[in-house]
């Protein structure tokens, strides 16, 4: 019998008999059992590459000392990782990576957390005999977020597995042999993935370090506080470092059931916007056009004045996706206790038909752990890659263990997995697309057409070719369609909702939403939604949705952390609803300056990091976490914000000490929340224009790093990522216009610059044009939230470019 | 009739002969002494807690704190625990060194002991002669370590630097002549050891000095004699030490005992005294001058024909020298990381102690794996001391609580820690 | 017999306060051992650990690197440094800081400067006037170093080779 047929081998390290899975490579079994075996190259999450030497330990019979990593467990081994024969090898393999290492302690910002100085000190020699030259690597300089210095490398080769094997892009690669070897990018170019940040945290030495964070501070001095991030709906988890009370640096921290060990570069990286220019010191109220800095207690006693002044209808309350769940029911509960009823927080929502039965909360409706495990998986208007990374991350490890992926976009997106069905067509044309792909489903599953359906139904033909959508989710046992943003956008929404619910029931696959902001979920939970109260009960009156507050005037306009010429669908229209309106309280960060000729009284809140509160993810999971920086001037926490708010217009119940006591209060509320999700699918046809021949139909969804006010400030994001400011169009829409040899969006000519003028409503703005072929003809990709969209209008419409 | 009562006074913390700040409650029926109650903790600086939050060598600087008039043995019962710990020991010519410095210190401590004990009992030449001894002593202090009171010289596996070869010189100044330059120069043309040892050839008759001016005082013995006596029981059961029990005529000294550094290497006697008043212990501390200059003498002898490390070469513990440091690899990175984190200690405990001047000091170290002691107790021999106060002066006069603060020889550093 | 003869005569002639006064009477005509501060002063060790300095290179360029392990091993959290990335790449400090009324000048920031930059000189004397002043900001000590260079070269040097 061999050992494999058995479920256990029993083994010895140290003396100590452990069990192990058979094949399980002993540095894997030693980690288990906290017995500590010095590694570089090693990474639990990466594929052994055994290179580094430095896991050699003594193993019985063996002729010479073998490395944990790669050696696999067998029946009866004995293992010494402390002989002498293994702390020698261990000593030896560190004397030569000292060898070609640079004298770089003092100014290396690794220094203190290195894992070399760590084995050094462990498992080193005190002294060197070397005494030749050292090598030196010429640095590469690999974009704005992380920075190198090559000569520390010791070659572990563990960015070049993680590009390879993680992000799916081979960005660095090992040149040369021996002691020539380098690692660098194969062409002088920036480092493109979207998670190409967490390379920083696998680097065992100070070869790559945190460029936005260089020569900031040391390791030991600075605080370490546990968070979640706030830019996407999957609230990975990550680790706040401050110093000095100032937020300097974000870390991923390690949680399986989230984000594994990883985090997006937006995580990573946003929290340079905390430090912006324009943050708010003080409480300020503007007097016939001029601000004046006024304590807190007159700037709040002219909120309830101003509040109370006019009927709870001329009410207008907006909150942004990302505030905390805290944030949010304090300010829907303050709120809707005086009456208002117009309340949202779906800014970017175009279409809110069928709103009262889209349940409790835009959910997963399963584990993010979960999604590798998927079969199939169709994507509907999603840019899962950029907007949720992690998400994509599980995507990619299904489709790394043979999940079929499929996905209708209005372009091409670049996937870091294969793809085996696509279909790519206008907005407008998208929902005939799913709608082809739905009645599919219907005829495979043979269910009956419901009569809502039909006029789409008979409007579309099927051909063979797009039954493969619907098969495959069929085929398969967990299936699941994915809703992204990109849908939720779509001035088709509740139709592109309905067809996915369609397909999902037909095929018996999970329908999972991919909402936007990092609290949506928590926002539908606190109530912040016209139609509903707090955990999903129906409001009393149902007010006014975003849309109709903005497209008609209000009297009064409360927003919480809002810039609502970019974080709304149609900054054009919004910004003349605000000139509009008598007045506009905004709680919020920060002040641009669009906002300071709008609003009327700024009360300056907390920024991210500066508060506690609790984020819930698309899974359903309750984070809470920690203020870790101290607030700026004498900005509050925003939830102490609307706590005094609440007591000054007298409203009861409102004594919360701490943000805790009332998440508490609010998940107590929350425990019998019921998130069916009763998506009719009757009568919600939306009927959309065709693109008309002359004008071109902008695709609008939200730029990479401009989804919230955090990250917009956040200056080397920004800078890494210039493609998302300017207006994207295909080589033969381009010609159209006249224009050949344009720069590209892979970076081709991108010596020259060329720009276009673009017209949305009456404003003509002058942006950048770049060539991108993903995007259909007759569209322009042209991100919202920009600085240059926030002049424009809705994100999907029809816009003029000129040359 | 009228009620008598006590009368309660307040000795101190501001009394001149109370040692620094010492707060002594005396009870007192007319001029005796019912109860004396002393009051501690105006010098409190929480060095043990201190210590629980800095890497192990951060501590050693706070250590010539406690009893700032004896630094480097502060150092040396503080340096030994964690040398214990750590499993290692000093080369042999840091041995020497310590205990020289040991000795250097005790005549150190005497000197002031000396000086300020016969101030309190009105002798004021003794203060004036005392000095003149510990400027040289404290000039030694200075050439090895840079400072001349808080040296910070002692380190976990030897001390920091090796002896200087030469000493400083007196500089030139329009209050001295040449020729006077030269002769103030002359004990220092040599290197630090042949100052040293020209101290120790000087030092015995300064001793004789001292003798000359105290021992057959009538003032002085009508002083101390019979003052504060303790038996030789009562000084075990209070937990004196030192001169304080061997005054009483407990033969005690750990550098015999237990022997530490080079002690057990080196000649001298333990002087112990009959009685247990005030007076023997003055007589046993004069003779611990002349011991305490053999000891020097011989360490002397030893330093100069043996040279050698001075710090243990186990980088991991000790930093590697600056010069390596800045072109070796792994030097830098032990520089580095024990500049910033230290070396972590085993997990266990241990209890080091020496033979201070005052008595027995100690240091007491749990570790629980970390860079920083979990806990630090320190045994301070002048703590035991001071609680033997109320016992020692009851029955006597007013006047005696002076002689007798003086003849613990009390420092408050080292008391309230 | 005899010793209580001669304890009565010494005692009744005040021998031994006469032998004391003796001593005493020596040393008046002894030539005095008094420093006369701060005309004359005592001699000093080039290992003597006073004002803080920090040095440059000859080429004026600072040396200090903003490493940070002085303020690391400093012991009394006496030392406050800040630090950027210079235009031409360097690491250098914005802010350094010593408090000298928390400084307990064991010298341990020397040991632990990696270029030679902070320095503990033989000067000993100063004060501050004001509240604050107590807190040497690095324009100070770049500037205290720069008076004394020489002096602190030679004294390092002379120190060097026990390091």
């Amino acid at each position: 019998m061999s050992n494999t047929d058995k479920q256990f081998v029993t083994i010895t390290i140290n003396d100590k008999e452990i069990e192990a899975v058979p094949g399980s490579m002993l540095i894997d079994v030693a980690d288990k059992s906290d017995i500590h075996i010095p590694r570089f190259c090693y990474h639990k999450k990466l594929s052994v590459a055994a290179n580094c030497r430095m896991c050699l330990v003594d193993v019985e019979k063996a002729p010479k000392p073998l490395p944990a990593c790669a050696t696999p467990v067998n029946e009866g081994m004995v293992v010494w990782t402390k002989s002498e024969r293994a702390l020698t090898a261990q000593k030896d393999t560190m004397e030569f990576l000292l060898i070609n290492h640079p004298l770089d302690c003092p100014i290396c910002d690794q220094g203190g957390e290195c894992e070399l100085q760590d084995l050094s000190m462990e498992f080193g020699s005190g002294t060197s005999n070397f005494h030749e030259m050292k090598r030196v690597v010429v640095d590469k300089d690999i974009g704005e977020l992380v920075a190198t210095e090559m000569t520390r490398c010791i070659q572990c080769t563990r960015c070049v597995r993680f590009g390879e094997e993680i992000a799916g892009m081979r960005e660095m690669g090992a040149t040369g042999r021996g002691d020539r070897m380098e690692i660098g990018t194969f062409v002088e170019k920036s480092l493109d993935s979207e998670i190409s940040g967490n390379i920083i945290d696998i680097c065992p030495v100070g070869a790559l370090t945190a460029k936005p964070s260089r020569y900031h501070s040391r390791a030991w001095e600075m605080m370490q506080t546990p968070s979640i991030a706030s830019h996407d709906c999957v609230g990975s988890n990550v680790k706040l470092h401050t110093f000095k009370k100032k937020l300097v640096r974000v870390i991923a921290a390690e949680n399986e059931d989230i984000n594994e060990c990883w985090i997006s570069d937006r995580d990573r990286f946003s929290y340079q916007g905390v430090y912006a220019d324009d943050r708010v010191e003080k409480p300020m109220i503007k007097y016939n056009g001029i601000w004046k800095e006024v304590d807190w207690s007159t700037a709040l006693d002219r909120t309830v004045e101003k509040l109370t002044e006019v009927s709870a209808k001329d009410i207008a309350v907006l909150a942004s996706a990302r505030a905390t769940l805290e944030e949010l029911y304090l300010l829907q509960k303050s709120m809707r206790s005086i009456g208002v009823a117009n309340i949202d927080h779906r800014l970017r929502q175009v279409d809110f038909n069928d709103q009262e039965s889209s349940g409790a909360y835009p959910s997963l409706g399963m584990k993010i752990a979960d999604i590798e495990n998927l079969d199939s998986i169709l994507l509907v208007g999603s840019n899962v890659r950029k907007e949720q990374p992690m998400i994509n991350q599980r995507i990619r490890k299904a489709a790394l263990n043979g999940a079929k992926i499929m996905c209708v976009n209005p372009l091409e997106l670049d996937f870091n997995y294969d793809v085996d069905a696509q279909r790519v067509s206008n907005p407008v044309e998208m929902i005939k697309t799913l709608a082809i792909i739905a009645k599919a489903s219907y005829i495979l599953s043979k269910t009956e057409i419901p009569a809502g359906l039909n006029d789409l139904f008979t409007s579309v033909r099927l051909n063979k070719a797009d039954k493969v959508f619907a098969e495959n989710l069929i085929a398969s046992k967990n299936s699941a369609v994915f809703l992204g943003s990109i849908s939720m956008q779509h001035p088709g929404y509740s139709t592109l909702r309905a067809l996915s619910k369609a397909i999902a029931g037909n095929t018996g696959s999970t329908l999972a939403y991919l909402s936007g902001a990092s609290n949506s979920a928590g926002a539908w939970l606190a109530g912040v939604v016209p139609h509903q109260k707090e955990a999903g009960q129906k409001a009393d009156i149902i007010g006014k949705n975003a849309g109709e507050m903005l497209s008609k005037t209000k009297k009064v306009y409360m927003l919480l952390d809002l810039e609502l010429e970019r974080d709304s669908d149609n900054p054009q229209q919004a910004k003349a609803a605000m000139n509009q309106a008598d007045t506009i309280i905004a709680v919020t960060p920060y002040a641009n300056k669009t906002l300071l000729s709008l609003a009327d009284i700024i009360l300056p809140s907390a920024a991210y990091a500066e508060t506690s509160g609790t984020y819930v993810n698309a899974e359903g999971t309750w984070q809470s976490f920690k203020a870790a920086a101290k607030s700026y001037g004498e900005a509050r926490p925003a939830w102490k914000i609307l706590r005094v708010l609440g007591n000054k217009l007298d409203v009861k119940g409102f004594d919360y000490v701490s943000s805790k006591d009332v998440r508490n209060e609010l998940q107590g509320l929350c425990e019998n929340v019921n998130n069916e999700n009763p998506v009719s699918v009757e009568g919600i046809y939306t009927k959309l224009d065709d693109v008309t021949s002359q004008s071109l139909y902008r695709i609008g969804n939200v730029g990479e790093f401009s989804g919230d006010s955090l990250v917009r400030r956040a200056t080397a994001l920004q800078k890494s990522n210039p493609e998302q400011n300017a207006v994207q169009l295909n080589a033969k829409q381009a010609a159209l216009l006249g224009l050949k040899d344009l720069p590209t969006v892979d970076n081709e000519h991108a010596e020259k610059e060329v720009m276009v003028d673009v017209k949305q409503g009456e404003v003509v703005v002058s942006m950048p044009l770049l060539i991108n072929d993903n995007i259909p003809d007759k569209c322009a990709l042209l991100a919202s939230g920009t600085k240059s969209s926030s002049l424009l209008g809705s994100a999907f419409g029809e816009i003029e470019i000129t040359a | 009739m009228p009620e008598i009562r006590n009368f309660t006074l307040n000795f101190g913390p501001a009394h001149p002969a109370a040692h620094g700040v010492l707060r002594l409650v005396l009870e007192m029926d007319g001029e005796v002494i019912q109860r004396a109650d002393p009051h501690i903790g105006l010098l409190h600086r929480g060095t043990e807690k201190l210590a629980e939050s800095k890497p192990y060598n951060q501590s050693i600087g706070y250590m010539d704190r406690l009893d700032y008039v004896s630094m480097m043995c502060n150092e040396h019962g503080y340096v030994l625990a964690l040398e214990k710990m750590l499993g290692i020991e000093a080369p042999i010519r840091a041995q020497y060194i310590r205990t020289m410095f040991d000795e250097i210190t005790r005549i150190l401590n005497h000197l002031l002991w000396i000086g300020a004990h016969a101030l309190d009992v009105g002798a004021m030449t003794m203060f004036l002669y005392a000095f003149r001894e510990r400027e040289d002593l404290m000039d030694v202090y200075e050439a090895v370590s840079g400072a001349r009171l808080h040296a910070t010289y002692y380190r976990p596996g030897g001390v920091y630097r090796d002896l200087p070869d030469v000493m400083p010189l007196h500089e030139k100044s329009r209050w001295h002549s040449d020729a006077d330059i030269e002769r103030l120069n002359q004990t220092r043309s040599g290197s630090v050891l042949d100052f040293i040892e020209d101290f120790t050839n000087r030092f015995p008759k300064c001793v004789d000095e001292y003798e000359t001016l105290l021992t057959d005082n009538r003032i002085w013995k009508q002083r101390l004699v019979d003052i504060g006596i303790v038996s030789p029981e009562r000084a075990l059961q209070l937990g004196l030490t030192g001169a304080m029990l061997r005054g009483s005529g407990v033969e005690w000294d750990l550098r015999k005992k237990q022997p530490y550094a080079m002690y057990d290497q080196v000649d001298f006697d333990i002087p112990v005294g009959k009685n247990g008043d005030s007076y023997d212990r003055y007589l046993v501390r004069i003779e611990e001058f002349r011991q305490s200059n053999r000891i020097i003498k011989q360490c002397v002898d030893w330093l100069r024909k043996n040279p050698g490390p001075v710090m243990h070469a186990d980088h991991k513990i000790t930093p590697p020298k600056r010069e390596d440091m800045k072109g070796d690899m792994e030097a830098l990175i032990h520089h580095f990381k024990l500049a910033t984190e230290g070396y972590c200690l085993p997990e266990g405990e241990a209890y080091a102690a020496i033979e201070h001047p005052k008595g027995e000091f100690g240091c007491y170290i749990v570790s629980d794996g970390a860079n920083k002691p979990y806990r630090l107790k320190i045994r301070a021999p002048g703590f035991a001391h001071m609680s033997a106060m109320d016992e020692l002066t009851k029955g006597h006069m007013l006047a005696d609580v002076v002689t007798i603060i003086g003849t613990m020889d009390i420092v408050f550093g080292e008391v309230d820690r | 017999m005899i010793r209580s003869i001669k304890h009565f005569i010494k005692s009744f002639t005040l021998f031994e306060l006469f032998q004391g006064l003796g001593v005493t009477g020596k040393y008046l005509f002894k030539r005095k051992v008094t420093i006369q501060y701060p005309e004359q002063k005592t001699p000093m060790s080039p290992r003597f650990r006073g004002h803080h300095a920090l040095r440059r290179y000859p080429n004026g360029q600072e040396r200090c690197i903003a490493c940070k392990l002085c303020e690391a091993v400093c012991p009394a959290l006496a030392i406050d440094i800040e630090m950027e990335e210079r235009a031409d790449g360097t690491r250098r400090t914005t802010k350094y800081d010593i408090d000298f009324f928390k400084c307990i000048y064991c010298g341990f920031c020397e040991e632990a400067c990696p270029v030679d930059a902070i320095v503990e000189t033989h000067i000993f004397e100063y004060h501050f006037e004001e509240r604050g002043k107590n807190i040497i900001t690095k324009e100070e000590l770049l500037a205290f170093g720069d008076k004394h260079e020489s002096e602190i070269a030679k004294r390092k040097a002379a120190d060097a080779p026990y390091k």
